[in-house]
């Protein structure tokens, strides 16, 4: 499968099901991919998919397809562990793909069942940007007759925040339940955070210490909520978990702090402005996943217990 | 048949005397006794109920679970016992099934990676079932019995001689771990009353009685004489699923004062007590109970 109709796959998932997280629609690219490939050996399998897996982040290059990419790589490694035939092995790798592919499409709505008990009658939530997941949990809470209004940031560069609210299905089906949505400046948040009762983001990247990679911005609306005391929950699926320890903001990798196209462009990237930030484990107070809740210290367990 | 359908009635019935008992409940009960008494119900909703396989059982002590919880929600030893026999029930199934024993029953991204079906089905009939969890039941009622002991084992690693200990209230754990103390260490305790039922009157009592220098005081001097505190050591009621705990009145007034002083604070609790939830419904925890006791109503 050549690089420009693994792109045009991945592309196509995307505008398909706007819905869908862009780590699943770089894994059903690969196992596409997979399907596909002609080699005959194991290793060979690994580096072809490597190259794939760099096409795809040039393409999109956030911190969710390279988590997805790395699972991806990780399962082929599983599997070629319990089988030594290669033309076997490939068939359960196409199964089990599926299979996990079907679980994954089933996580958001577990996290929903998790998360939607935390929010209270009467609660006041801050989220920032767009998040299709906290999007759920606010469905489920809506479904189980909760009563609750919504602040949202604007989130910007690229007011995020606004298509959250303008987007059609959801915040008109909000809107129609009745859920008061207020949209405020990514400035006023120290001024709101007095009145909120709790704040829900969602994550592109879950890291080994626990913290999370968002949107910029949520860094500093994490800090606030420690400062008054209001409970910083995240809500992210398991697939978003990667393989990274930063200790401060400059340790992030460059290639997921800027667009691709950027990274392609520009000829000095310190006068870029960074599109995600790193909010540190001691200011989550949970994480909502599939795999269950989670303190932030369970998180490096939980990828323990996969890569090692 | 009629022993069959007889059992069933006297089953209901002993089921709804225990419902009731636990919603009446004026006296706080011992944990201990609702734990094992919650554990010999479902011994017997296993025994005498009408089931053919793991997943039937399951929704049948599920169902039961429920009712009892709903009767008092803020004693979270019945879900957490009600819990632990489902476990049972499916690692028992699991054995029999023929799965290896060190399969990780949790999820984890592993699991979601290599597993090959997308749900366990609990449907296969074992005649062995039925024997098998009730032994494992068995087995748990005997390692209730032990617990108070087990905890009061470990009391000579941390209570030295010349320590102040201070507690609150009345715990049977604190005082079997004292005591077991006292026997080798000569040590201070001084027992904040925890009014308005002043549970610490009768803690204070029985220590003194094993030659513990015991002192009773109010709870608002807590803050005062934490400065000449060495240790804390409070039981509790139960243990949530994010280390936070439900205790009597007054423990989290002792617990932001140890803070403030860097006081160490021990809590002594039985593994029935810990409980998978989170505080998140507020008004289903707090237990309320008539003023009557505080201000007769004839005053």
């Amino acid at each position: 499968m050549s690089t420009d109709d693994l792109i045009e796959t991945f592309r196509a998932q995307l505008r398909d099901d706007p819905d869908v997280a862009s780590a699943v629609a770089a894994i059903r690219a690969l196992l596409g991919f997979l399907r596909q490939d002609r080699g005959e050996t194991i290793q060979g399998l690994r580096s072809s998919l490597r190259d794939a897996i760099d096409t795809l982040s040039r393409v999109d290059s956030s911190v969710a397809v390279n988590s997805g990419g790395e699972l991806f790589l990780r399962f082929i490694s599983l599997t070629s562990l319990e089988y030594s035939d290669y033309s076997k092995c490939k068939e359960i790798m196409i199964e089990r793909g599926e299979i996990f592919l079907r679980k994954v499409s089933l996580s958001r709505n577990k996290i929903a069942k998790l998360c939607h008990p935390f929010i209270r009658d009467g609660a006041r939530i801050l989220t920032h940007a767009y998040s299709r997941v906290v999007l759920r949990v606010l469905e489920a809470a809506v479904e189980s007759k909760k009563r609750f209004s919504v602040y949202v940031t604007e989130s910007q560069p690229d007011q995020a925040g606004q298509v959250f609210i303008n987007l059609q299905k959801m915040a008109k089906a909000l809107r129609k339940l009745n859920i008061p949505v207020t949209v405020i400046l990514d400035a006023a948040v120290g001024y709101i955070m007095e009145k909120v009762d709790l704040v829900l983001v969602g994550a592109e990247g879950v890291v080994e210490s626990g913290g999370i990679i968002n949107k910029i911005g949520t860094n500093q609306i994490a800090v606030c909520a420690k400062a008054q005391n209001k409970p910083f929950y995240v809500v992210a699926e398991s697939f978003k978990f990667v393989r990274l320890f930063p200790l401060n903001q400059q340790d992030v990798p460059d290639k997921f702090k800027y667009k691709a196209d950027t990274l392609k462009t520009s000829q000095n990237l310190t006068e870029e402005h960074p599109w995600i930030d790193y909010t540190s484990p001691s200011l989550i107070t949970l994480l909502f996943t599939d795999l269950g809740v989670l303190t932030p210290s369970a998180v490096s367990d939980e990828l323990i217990k996969l890569y090692l | 048949m009629p022993g069959a359908a007889e059992r069933g009635s006297e089953l209901s019935e002993q089921i709804e005397a225990f419902v009731s008992r636990l919603r009446g409940g004026g006296q706080r009960p011992r944990s201990e006794d609702t734990a094992r008494q919650t554990l010999s119900l479902l011994r017997k909703i296993i025994a005498h109920g009408r089931w053919g396989w793991a997943g039937e059982l399951m929704d049948l002590i599920r169902t039961e679970g429920r009712r009892m919880t709903a009767a008092q929600p803020s004693e979270t030893t019945v879900g957490n016992m009600v819990r632990r026999v489902l476990k049972v029930i499916r690692e028992e199934y699991g054995r029999l099934h023929g799965r290896s024993e060190e399969s990780d029953q949790q999820d984890s991204l592993h699991k979601l990676l290599t597993s090959g079906g997308l749900s366990e089905d609990f449907s296969t009939p074992y005649p062995s079932l039925r024997a098998n969890v009730i032994e494992a039941i068995n087995e748990l009622l005997i390692e209730l019995e032990g617990t108070t002991d087990n905890i009061a084992m470990q009391a000579l690693e941390h209570i030295h001689s010349n320590e102040v200990i201070m507690t609150i209230g009345y715990s049977r754990t604190v005082e079997a771990f004292l005591k077991e103390a006292a026997r080798k260490r000569k040590f201070q305790v001084i027992v904040a009353e925890c009014a308005p039922f002043c549970q610490g009157h009768e803690m204070a009592v029985r220590l003194s009685k094993e030659n513990i220098e015991t002192t009773v005081m109010s709870d608002a001097a807590i803050f005062a004489v934490m400065s000449r505190v060495n240790k804390v050591i409070i039981g509790t009621k139960t243990i949530l699923a994010n280390g936070a705990l439900i205790a009597v009145s007054g423990t989290h007034t002792l617990a932001l004062a140890a803070k403030h002083h860097s006081t160490p604070l021990i809590v002594c609790a039985p593994m029935f007590k810990l409980s998978p939830q989170f505080p998140n419904e507020e008004d289903s925890f707090h237990k309320f109970v008539s003023p009557q006791e505080v201000l007769p109503f004839t005053e």
